[in-house]
């Protein structure tokens, strides 16, 4: 007993002090990674936040404005259309993109030496999004120099609208844009869901006698829900910050039909030297995404399975 | 606490590193005793390329100086990179800025003050060497923050054989010499033109053409600081003659042109009596045109006599933080200077903003009113002091007339939105 007695306060000891010594070790380790966080995240996050009250052409003196910048962008119908074309861009990149990669995902989930396919998919997705924009220039032109429509013109005889050119096409070329350089990523993801699937279940449905469609219905949808939901959340949120491809292939200054929010909160900023007023749109695109984020983990609980 | 330190340690060190290098400030010093002048301004490879004679001849001569050019590519992308490197203490120790972002430049104080220094003994060129109404947006006060490195006189270009097809006997250019080049005369032949199956004018849709236009009806873009373009009733009459006939297809506007039959390409193909547009556009006719073809004139007027047109020009300026600005002044003087526009021009498109450089637009002998492109000049107006010390301003007000060109939206719901854009911008 007196031994027992005197050994247990020296192991929890030893056990606190090994603890301390890997606390120590773990924020020697994350220094340098909060440091930046710090520096980089917490930092403009917050110096844009109270930008946002504040009327700053990026070098004289600031002015504090209290709401004013965010009741002028709310009302701003410019601002309007970019919330909705941001919303059209993420309602046809989103369902669209994921969907496709889901099928390009089962697919090759079932193909045999599937690797060289599966480099093939993300080649786009380690290319420079410049450099993927100005081929897709050069594909969807509207003019003789369009590869898309001199194809369309020569071969089938149609008479394609000038995708770029126009605000009625252009978010949509823009979404096919996204959908193809996103689509690597996403059947990456899909596939890495896909091999976490325990064989023996399919194997048991398909004893059961359920056809393929139905093992897909019923077994691999909601088994793979998880990643589904996750590359949703993520989906949203790169499209609701759509940029630079959007920039270099078609400059929204010249087709509204292009103005997203992002944009909006560039052209702001860089262009009309508005600081305050682009992080009140900055800040209001920040709310919106949180929202639709909440909204999507609100749904999890009836569409996600984390039981297998 | 040797663990808590060595933690702060690498903290600060993390920190430090993400603060940026110190070699990025305006004017940088090598042991040897040169200096290098980091300089910046927009433009193509094509653009880059008339520079090199120019640093290699300064260069020569100042052995101690050493040009480091930053250019940008797109001039849309130019002005928000020299922002975000004023902000941060880093831009170049002379840049250029471009004719409708000099206000703003000027307003923030980054611009060192010029009169002193132009009026110097080390100075190749005096203020008064530049033509007055090319100052624009860089003159606040009577002092001068940039210097007008060189100028893009906007005349209208016409076609000898298009007018004659349309039954036009005129020529422009004699009714101009002969004091009778008026704004009737000018819209009688784009009516003609427009009965031939031809256009009868190009305009690109910038400050430049349009008001170029509303002088030409006599008409004012901006009054005691207010832009009346909208309420004045000659200014309003130009806008909505330049609206009908972009929408009967009388003019046609080079932004919407495709590339496979752009602007060029149309008055090469004698589809179009006029095309306004600047020096540049010699290049394009000596790429495809038969050059004795083409001609140029001013902007006409109400009465036939001469009328202000507007002159698209960039400055160039100093820093106000360089660390050399002798040597950076050096620099300036020099590339503005008549030498220097001399060399710089040679093979360029531009008009000088110097007087005395006059041999670069009048040797070639082309085009036959060459002389036209200095008149303007001498006369002309760069973008209005009230319009460029607003960022964005011009911008908007070319996409919103675009809108109005175009028929999107109707004339005076257009108008009365483009003076509630203007007065929300002004706020």
């Amino acid at each position: 007993m007196t031994v027992l007695t005197r050994a247990r306060p020296r192991t929890v000891h030893r056990a606190r002090s090994v603890r301390n010594r890997d606390g120590w070790w773990a924020a020697f380790f994350l220094a340098p990674q909060v440091a930046a966080l710090l520096v980089f995240l917490a930092f403009p996050l917050g110096f844009a936040v109270v930008l946002a009250f504040m009327r700053w052409d990026g070098l004289g003196q600031k002015e504090w404005v209290g709401f004013d910048n965010f009741a002028a962008q709310l009302s701003d119908p410019e601002f309007g259309l970019a919330v909705w074309n941001t919303v059209k861009l993420a309602l046809l990149t989103v369902p669209f993109g994921l969907g496709l990669a889901l099928l390009i995902a089962v697919a090759l989930n079932n193909v045999k030496g599937g690797g060289f396919y599966r480099v093939l998919y993300f080649l786009p997705v380690v290319t420079s999004s410049v450099a993927v924009a100005l081929m897709w220039q050069i594909i969807l032109a509207g003019d003789d120099y369009g590869v898309l429509n001199a194809s369309l013109e020569r071969w089938f005889g149609i008479s394609a609208p000038d995708w770029l050119g126009g605000p009625g096409w252009v978010i949509v070329a823009v979404a096919v844009v996204t959908i193809w350089s996103s689509l690597g990523l996403n059947v990456v993801i899909f596939l890495a869901g896909l091999q976490t699937i325990p064989p023996q279940i399919v194997e048991a449905a398909r004893m059961d006698g359920a056809g393929s469609l139905r093992i897909f219905r019923s077994v691999t949808l909601p088994l793979l829900s998880p990643t589904i939901f996750f590359s949703t959340v993520v989906a949203v949120i790169s499209s609701f910050q759509a940029f630079d491809q959007i920039y270099v292939l078609v400059d929204p200054a010249d087709n509204e039909g292009a103005r997203t929010i992002v944009y909006q909160v560039y052209e702001l900023g860089f262009k009309d030297f508005r600081f305050g007023m682009s992080s009140a749109a900055a800040l209001i695109l920040l709310v919106l995404t949180l929202l639709v984020t909440l909204v999507q983990f609100a749904a999890q609980k009836r569409l996600v399975h984390y039981d297998s | 606490m040797n663990r808590a330190l060595a933690v702060l340690g690498i903290l600060a060190v993390a920190t430090t590193a993400c603060s940026g290098s110190g070699g990025n400030v305006p004017g940088m010093s090598s042991g040897s005793g040169q200096v290098t002048i980091r300089w910046s301004t927009w433009g193509s490879a094509e653009d880059i390329k008339l520079y090199e004679k120019f640093t290699e001849n300064f260069e020569k001569r100042h052995p101690d100086i050493k040009l480091k050019l930053e250019p940008v590519a797109k001039y849309e992308d130019y002005h928000p990179k020299l922002l975000a490197q004023l902000t941060s203490k880093t831009a170049p120790d002379v840049f250029f800025v471009g004719d409708d972002n000099i206000g703003k430049f000027v307003s923030a104080g980054v611009l060192t003050p010029l009169n002193d220094k132009l009026a110097g003994p080390s100075s190749k060129s005096k203020p008064e060497d530049f033509f007055e109404g090319i100052y624009g947006g860089a003159k606040k006060d009577g002092q001068i923050y940039g210097v007008p490195n060189d100028t893009n006189p906007e005349v209208l270009w016409f076609d000898k054989k298009a007018l004659k097809d349309a039954g036009i006997t005129e020529d422009p250019a004699a009714l101009n010499e002969a004091g009778r080049w008026t704004m009737a005369t000018y819209l009688d032949m784009n009516a003609k033109l427009k009965a031939a199956g031809k256009a009868g004018s190009i305009f690109w849709n910038w400050y430049g053409s349009t008001y170029s236009m509303i002088n030409g009806f006599g008409g004012k873009v901006w009054d005691g600081g207010k832009f009346v373009a909208t309420t004045d009733l000659k200014a309003r009459a130009a806008l909505q003659a330049l609206a009908k006939g972009y929408q009967d297809k009388t003019f046609l506007s080079a932004d919407l042109l495709p590339d496979s039959n752009g602007p060029s390409t149309q008055f090469l193909k004698h589809k179009a009596g006029f095309y306004a547009g600047g020096r540049w556009m010699i290049d394009s006719l000596k790429k495809g045109g038969e050059l004795d073809d083409y001609d140029i004139v001013p902007f006409p007027s109400q009465t036939g006599q001469p009328m202000p047109g507007a002159v698209a020009a960039s400055y160039l300026a100093l820093n106000k933080d360089t660390k050399l600005p002798e040597q950076a002044y050096t620099f300036l003087t020099e590339f503005v200077s008549k030498d220097g526009q001399l060399i710089r021009l040679k093979d360029g498109g531009a008009v000088p903003s110097v007087k005395g450089a006059e041999q670069i637009v009048l040797a070639g002998g082309y085009p036959a009113h060459a002389q036209t492109f200095l008149d303007v000049r001498d006369t002309g107006f760069a973008n209005y002091p009230e319009e460029v010390a607003v960022p964005g301003l011009t911008a908007d007000i070319n996409e919103h007339l675009m809108k109005v060109w175009t028929g999107k939206v109707g004339f005076d719901e257009g108008m009365t939105q483009l003076q509630k854009l203007v007065d929300g911008k002004l706020g």
